[in-house]
């Protein structure tokens, strides 16, 4: 899928995390979180995993966490992705 | 999870103001967004946006330590982001400063009683963004506005770029001045494009922008510009300079405008300690008196162009004089 417009899901309260995503011509992903440095790659790894999924291969992809855990990070990202995919 | 909303009628402004007023802080319009909660029919918590910047952030004393605050800079970050905001300012005190970086805010810079933080990671966009332009040695700055390119400039970027290894030359981003930003930028480029170790670059929202340095857009030599003249100077100080190797700032001196003078006598203050010198470069002089884009906007206003070359390159000229250029300072056509 592709991402087609600017949109944003997720809070910024703890145990969750704040999702952005635009179009671009390349993927990037940034990750800022309370947390990055003892979880900044297991985030990274769920966020790469659910963008495999959904096939997503461009898009600024921007991500603030305050300490989400796994499944919170997916349903943040799934539900960012299916606002930004579809026309 | 509360409900975050609008604050638009004339009760909601009314308990919006007492609740701010009640916190030690000012209510300030304008503002693009306002949201609040509410409990029982009272307003509890409060927030504002205007452009990038978040700004009369409340919680009542009885409501806090939950999770009110977040929720409300959650909502002005949300709707700030569809309204093409990527990155977010908030100016707070030093001590406050932790429970925005718990929201993911990272310090910008911090002063005595204020502190600058910014959330979505813009500084460090804006450095990468730049990153092919950084040159190793011992490098020197000029900020300018350029508004529009003079002899001046000219003079001042030519003598600073002959006393070190590359100048880098920051444009002011804000669109505040008669010439917009792309006009400023071309008419600079045009004026110093054969001298090779220039590099132009813009100022981005971190140095004499409308959120580092509001005040130097408004020209009243307001005290409490500064504090905003030191945040400015210790942010390009502190995370700007050292990216680009900039162990020198140029500047010229300042004769006729209260802002830029002050803000030159800050500069001798902040910057040296910083391990930044700073050199100030006399003024160019045309017909007697120090040439400045002021002077030049004055002639253009009065449609004597004949004084205007004696104070412009022959780029910024042509620029001036080009169809572009009239349709920007001949507004509503002669005068």
């Amino acid at each position: 899928m592709k991402i087609v417009k600017k949109v944003q899901a997720g809070t910024m309260q703890s145990s969750d995390l704040m999702v952005f995503l635009e179009p671009a011509e390349i993927l990037t992903v940034t990750i800022e979180s309370t947390v990055l440095k003892q979880f900044g790659e297991l985030i990274r790894s769920k966020v790469d995993q659910v963008l495999a999924l959904h096939g997503i291969e461009a898009g600024e992809v921007r991500i603030t966490d305050r300490g989400a855990l796994d499944y919170a990070i997916e349903a943040r990202l799934e539900t960012a992705i299916l606002r930004a995919t579809e026309g | 999870m509360h409900m975050v909303t609008s604050l638009l009628s004339t009760d909601d402004l009314l308990q919006a103001r007492a609740l701010v007023e009640a916190s030690g802080l000012h209510f300030e319009p304008p503002y693009d967004d306002l949201v609040g909660i509410f409990q029982a029919g009272r307003l509890v918590a409060v927030g504002a946006r205007q452009g990038r910047v978040l700004k009369m952030l409340v919680v009542a004393p009885a409501h806090q330590g939950g999770t009110l605050l977040d929720e409300v800079v959650t909502e002005l970050v949300g709707r700030g982001f569809q309204a093409g905001v990527g990155s977010f300012f908030v100016f707070t005190s030093p001590a406050q400063a932790t429970s925005f970086e718990a929201l993911n805010f990272s310090l910008l810079v911090s002063s005595g009683k204020t502190a600058l933080l910014e959330y979505g990671d813009g500084l460090r966009r804006y450095l990468a963004r730049h990153q092919r332009q950084v040159v190793p040695g011992v490098n020197g700055a000029v900020v300018a506005n350029c508004n529009p390119f003079t002899l001046g400039h000219r003079y001042l970027v030519e003598r600073a770029a002959s006393s070190v290894d590359h100048l880098y030359l920051f444009i002011v981003r804000e669109e505040r001045s008669l010439f917009p930003f792309d006009a400023r930028f071309r008419m600079a480029s045009e004026g110093t494009c054969d001298l090779k170790n220039v590099t132009l670059l813009d100022t981005s929202s971190y140095a004499i922008s409308s959120i580092t340095f509001p005040t130097y857009f408004l020209k009243n030599g307001d005290p409490g510009g500064a504090i905003q003249m030191e945040l400015d100077l210790l942010l390009f100080a502190t995370r700007i300079a050292p990216h680009f190797h900039i162990k020198k700032r140029f500047i010229g001196s300042e004769p006729l405008c209260r802002t830029t003078a002050d803000y030159n006598a800050a500069m001798h203050g902040i910057l040296p300690p910083q391990g930044i010198e700073v050199q100030e470069i006399e003024r160019k002089s045309a017909i007697g008196s120090a040439i400045s884009a002021s002077r030049v906007r004055e002639l253009l206003a009065h449609g004597q162009l004949e004084g205007i070359a004696e104070l412009v390159p022959v780029s910024t000229l042509d620029f001036l004089l080009s169809s572009e250029g009239i349709k920007i300072w001949d507004k509503g056509g002669v005068k």
